[in-house]
């Protein structure tokens, strides 16, 4: 047999080989702290280490059982709840001005949009803070309260809600919009009854992606938190430098299980949406 | 007397230093199917578009009823569009999408209703009321879209090339329909295309258009028999240019070759265009008895189905001759070609 058949034949297998490995050396490099924090959210012990002798649901019953922990938890959902309807209303109306109206110095002021979502949350969170830090309104302290910490969660969330909605509105069939005016459908209308529902698997992403970037968002959260108002990751944090009990490996399941949630969300609503234009 | 449906009146639209529609002016009566039809580029579908709101214009005067409405938005006109994809909104059902109009207008319930139903009988749709766009064909939606349109009984109906997506057979069908719908319903419309056939179908009157001007507007008959200009006669039907020369002796070709016809009287000398349509054409022993003919060389024949087309050499012209049958002459052999008077054009 020439050489060159025989080398056609093993190259293939070795290449295939090689990126059989690699995939599985990925998806490992991936899935590995994951699991290893699943594992130890189960065990008994006081401390995280292996190897793990007793299974139990003990720091499970403890994490729900202390009001320190779960109202961090409170603390993280609201605030990521308030940054994705923030931050997804506020990015929406951006980008369907930015595809209907002619807007002077475009290109200059999406980069201006785009540029929270590149800045170091250490610079955003410093900022927030001076910025707004002795502000209160009737009384009321902003300085680490929710609402400043949603804002400040929003610079993240929303340049990507926008560039997202910004790629969607795009997809919008011009004739369709144009057809709700002809039929006496005024601007407002328009908008909300035919443009929104045409682009819903985009607002769903949006939503829970925000949701997701809130949620996991830690050094603005650090800066701009209190003892009442700070979240999971931060507690985590706090709580870490004192003692790494496994209650850590259960927040950060319980995290992490949030965050697979909503992408299990985006993924269901888009094949919803696939089947119902495409009956 | 009574103001027109719809009257537009030195209409001007400019796109940066494009004039897409220059001075357009035309009058339309209540009932009426007028067609605007000519090439891309030539501000058909601006001129529906500023009728319809969504153009502003530059200058001029648009009138529904003796009403300006050139200031109002679209949402405020009382037209309807059908567009050329449709336009349906796809997350709503068929009887979502002809309710939309409805609403907007606020009809009542029971009424509403009603003139759904109303609205798909007409277009032949009954029973697709829960369905979704997606699921319906090509044809189905456009149906749908005229349903959703006729359903809010607009002054004007407005349509934008509303065929042109769809394939020939069903083209032809759906012209019948609207024909027959604006035979039963009266509607005054405005029909943009660049398909002739459709024009001369539908019409009680066709604005041939050219270059954001309107070059002629007239019954169907009248745009093909007596084209008011040569862009007119070229862009309507099929036409055979012959180049001619006139002088004091005579008509001549581009070689000075005199040619034995009659332009009739007071042709001005110089340089003329004369226009034959291939059908009007005679050949070998019916062209004998004609007041112009020439004889001319077989250059190729060409099969075209109805008829075989001779496309011929006579001198310096070239003429393209239809025929019902073969007549027995091959390529390079020669024949007479001759035709009458009246079917003869001439522009200069």
């Amino acid at each position: 047999m020439p050489e060159a058949a025989i080398r056609r034949s093993a190259e293939p297998f070795l290449f295939r080989t090689l990126a059989i490995a690699f995939t599985v050396f990925i998806v490992g490099y991936i899935l590995v702290p994951i699991l290893v924090t699943l594992v130890m959210s189960f065990n008994d012990a006081a401390m995280i280490r292996f190897p793990i002798t007793v299974w139990s649901l003990r720091w499970y019953a403890d994490f729900f059982g202390s009001a320190q922990w779960t109202d961090a938890l409170r603390n993280s959902i609201v605030i990521a709840a308030g940054t994705a309807v923030i931050s997804t209303s506020a990015g929406i109306l951006c980008a369907w001005a930015f595809q209907r109206f002619p807007i002077p110095g475009r290109d200059a002021l999406y980069v201006l949009i785009m540029l929270p979502l590149f800045m170091p949350g250490v610079v955003l969170g410093l900022g927030v803070a001076i910025a707004f830090g002795g502000l209160s309104i009737g009384g009321y302290s902003f300085y680490g309260s929710r609402a400043m910490v949603m804002l400040a969660h929003s610079l993240w969330a929303m340049p990507l809600v926008f560039m997202l909605m910004e790629a969607t509105f795009r997809t919008v069939d011009n004739r369709i919009v144009e057809a709700s005016y002809d039929l006496g459908g005024g601007p407002v209308r328009t908008f909300f009854e035919i443009v929104l529902p045409m682009v819903s698997t985009g607002i769903v992403s949006s939503l829970l992606f925000a949701f997701v970037i809130s949620l996991n968002e830690f050094v603005m959260a650090l800066f701009l938190t209190d003892r009442d108002t700070q979240t999971l990751p931060v507690l985590m944090w706090l709580s870490l430098r004192s003692a790494g009990t496994p209650r850590l490996a259960v927040a950060s399941v319980i995290l992490a299980l949030t965050v697979f949630a909503c992408l299990s969300l985006i993924m269901l609503w888009y094949i919803r949406q696939l089947r119902k234009v495409s009956q | 007397m009574v103001a027109p449906a719809l009257e537009l009146r030195n209409v001007v639209r400019r796109f940066g230093s494009v004039v897409a529609v220059n001075d357009v002016s035309l009058s339309v009566a209540r009932g009426e199917f007028l067609t605007l039809l000519g090439p891309s580029g030539s501000g058909k579908t601006s001129t529906l578009r500023l009728i319809g709101g969504f153009e502003d214009l530059n200058s001029g005067a648009i009138l529904i009823d003796g009403q300006r409405i050139d200031h109002l938005p679209a949402y405020q006109r009382d037209t309807a569009t059908i567009f050329q994809s449709g336009a349906l909104f796809p997350h709503k059902t068929v009887a979502e999408n002809v309710a939309y109009g409805l609403r907007m207008r606020k009809v009542a319930p029971p009424d509403m209703e009603r003139r759904i139903a109303e609205a798909l009988d007409v277009v032949r749709l009954r029973g697709f009321e829960q369905r979704y766009p997606a699921q319906l064909s090509g044809g189905q939606k456009q149906r749908v879209a005229l349903a959703r349109s006729l359903a809010v009984r607009p002054a004007i109906l407005l349509f934008d090339e509303p065929l042109s997506a769809l394939d020939l057979s069903l083209r032809l069908q759906l012209r019948a329909e609207i024909k027959r719908l604006h035979d039963e319903l009266r509607f005054t419309a405005i029909y943009v295309t660049h398909d002739q056939g459709e024009a001369m179908a539908m019409s009680s009157r066709v604005a041939v258009m050219n270059s954001g001007r309107i070059e002629q507007v007239d019954a169907p008959e009248k745009i093909f028999h007596a084209p008011a200009s040569e862009f007119v006669y070229t862009f309507i039907g099929e036409s055979c240019c012959l180049p001619v020369e006139v002088g004091p002796s005579g008509v001549a070709d581009k070689s000075g070759a005199l040619l034995p016809l009659h332009l009739g009287q007071s042709q001005p000398t110089g340089k003329s265009r004369l226009y034959v349509r291939p059908s009007r054409f005679r050949l070998a022993a019916e062209a004998a008895a004609l007041p112009n003919r020439l004889r001319a060389r077989v250059h190729f024949i060409e099969f075209l189905g109805d008829v075989y087309r001779y496309h011929l050499k006579a001198g310096a012209l070239e003429l393209a001759a239809d025929h019902p049958g073969a007549i027995g002459v091959k390529a390079g052999e020669e024949i007479d070609v001759g035709w009458r008077n009246e079917d003869m054009s001439v522009f200069r």
